[in-house]
């Protein structure tokens, strides 16, 4: 593991917990742990602190979840293409820090990084799921809130997942991380039901924005690792930003990916421009004043309130990337994330899916 | 020029201007060189409040983006053409502000100068208007039909009738059919 804590707290009603257990004998001896009365209060953000947000991400927070575990992507709306993603929430926030990261106003008021220790309980969810629509498959992630893997040396909670969806005809389970933690994975078998997936970023990217993140090569390679054990992996380019050299470093990039992880073998790849509401981006500015990639895009505001690359700029960097993949495979199953049906068509030359259908062809490859 | 007169000057036309202290906080944050160049820009053109406030979050984007100071970014040539330019002050600063627009969105004003390049060679009769989306935000084209009268309804018409392999060669364009 390593991100570097200050401290654990642990809620008192989670206290004989199994999450809770493991926790404290895992985590390094100078982590203080503390149990804590309601563990909400100790997400909160610290006043006083300089960066209350960074300083919350070295306080992880074991408690109850109060709210349902399983809800609709947040990224989804009837405004976009979207791909029916279903997020299962087992913590909220991450440890890595990258300078667009939009958590940075999504949890604004409760930072701390949480861990929920009856995340058990999300398993009656996810059964009256799958038998709400027989026949249709269901793609649930838990890295939407939280990075799928980033404290699974110490949480250890993708062994129970893995687990409980190898058994699920119907739901398949995406990991997503932009860590190389794989190693809880490697020694458990998905029966095909779990896919794990990696954000992707050209070097440049990742030296300029993602903190603390493992590097673009270490990702790929621990890609190839799951896959050798037996998982499903997919990839997502997301955010794309368009910088000037944006073409020429995606294309590298996929050339680098494609050379270790064959194409046929990738289950899915993502495209999702960088996207900003006015308010995240004056709170990345402020917390990473000296990253030029959180301006290179040329954003600007566009209707749904939220800033983006002006539209002949993006489009062209999505149809750039369509190609450049479809070079090396042209059966690649490819969609975009947060874009509107008219930009799906733009990019892909015809309208698109469903929900449903988009999220059932991700699931079966 | 002296630290502290630059400051006292700086404190003097803040005040003049009515900066708000925010403002004022990061102008005086700023190197020496890039709040005196600051200094000298805001009094020679005699940028208004809102105007400065602009052109300093422009030139902090810009200075970022390029690596360059904003001291350097007011050095350019077509900066410094119009800081020594003959014109009135606020015209002057209306330019600035315009040509720092240019510097911070560079691909997008090539763009849409490409559009309107494209929009005037279709040469579309009076009471047919085309319409880009603000700052290129959306890919939606819209046109736009003014007319008193059937029969002048239907000349229009019929004119983008004609026109249509040209709107539609636009409209691609929007979408990022060209390089941009």
């Amino acid at each position: 593991m390593k991100f570097e804590l200050d401290v654990v707290l642990i809620e008192e009603r989670c206290r004989s917990s199994a999450l809770a257990a493991r926790l404290a004998s895992a985590v390094a001896p100078e982590v203080e742990v503390r149990y804590v009365p309601d563990g909400r209060e100790s997400a909160r953000p610290l006043a006083g602190e300089r960066d209350p947000f960074a300083a919350a991400k070295r306080r992880l927070v074991v408690m109850e979840r109060r709210a349902p575990f399983l809800m609709g992507c947040p990224a989804g709306s009837a405004e976009f293409a979207c791909c029916g993603y279903l997020v299962l929430v087992t913590a909220s926030n991450c440890p890595m820090d990258c300078s667009y990261c939009f958590l940075q106003e999504y949890v604004a008021d409760n930072p701390g990084l949480q861990v929920y220790a009856n995340y058990a309980a999300a398993f009656d969810e996810l059964e009256r799921l799958g038998r709400s629509a027989p026949g249709r498959s269901f793609r649930v992630g838990t890295g939407e809130l939280a990075d799928s893997l980033a404290f699974d040396t110490l949480t250890a909670i993708s062994r129970d997942l893995v687990e409980y969806f190898a058994q699920r005809e119907n739901l398949l389970l995406e990991l997503k991380t932009k860590t190389d933690e794989v190693g809880n994975l490697l020694t458990m078998d998905p029966c095909g039901r779990t896919l794990v997936s990696w954000t992707l970023s050209p070097t440049r990217v990742y030296e300029s924005s993602e903190h603390r993140t493992a590097p673009p090569a270490a990702r790929i390679e621990a890609a190839r690792g799951v896959l050798e054990a037996g998982y499903k992996v997919g990839f997502h380019l997301d955010p794309l930003i368009a910088y000037p050299e944006a073409e020429h470093d995606y294309g590298e990039l996929i050339e680098n990916l494609f050379d270790v992880i064959p194409p046929q073998r990738i289950s899915f790849v993502s495209m999702g421009g960088l996207r900003m509401t006015p308010a995240l981006r004056a709170v990345a500015r402020r917390r990473f004043p000296g990253d030029p990639m959180l301006l290179a895009g040329e954003e600007v505001l566009g209707r749904d309130g939220r800033m983006r690359s002006f539209t002949p700029l993006r489009m062209r960097l999505f149809a750039s990337i369509r190609a450049r993949i479809e070079r090396r495979a042209p059966k690649m199953p490819l969609y975009l994330c947060m874009e509107s049906a008219s930009a799906y068509e733009r990019v892909f030359g015809a309208t698109p899916a469903t929900p449903a259908a988009l999220g059932a062809r991700l699931v079966g490859r | 020029m002296n630290v502290g007169t630059v400051e006292s000057r700086i404190r003097a036309w803040a005040e003049k201007r009515r900066l708000p202290e925010a403002h004022l906080v990061r102008w005086l944050a700023l190197a020496q060189e890039d709040r005196a160049a600051l200094l000298e820009t805001a009094e020679r053109l005699r940028l208004r409040t809102g105007q400065f406030v602009t052109a300093l979050e422009l030139l902090e984007e810009i200075a970022l983006r390029d690596g360059e100071s904003i001291a350097g970014v007011l050095a350019r040539s077509e900066i410094r053409r119009i800081l020594e330019g003959t014109g009135s002050a606020p015209g002057r600063a209306h330019s600035l502000v315009e040509q720092l627009r240019v510097a911070r969105f560079p691909r997008l004003k090539r763009t849409i100068e490409r559009l309107r390049t494209e929009i005037v060679g279709l040469a579309l009769p009076p009471g047919i208007r085309v319409v880009l989306p603000v700052d290129l935000g959306s890919d939606e084209l819209r046109i736009e039909i003014r007319a008193n009268g059937g029969a002048e309804l239907e000349r229009l018409i019929c004119a983008i009738d004609r026109h249509a392999a040209g709107l539609r060669r636009i409209a691609e364009m929007l979408g990022g059919a060209d390089e941009v």
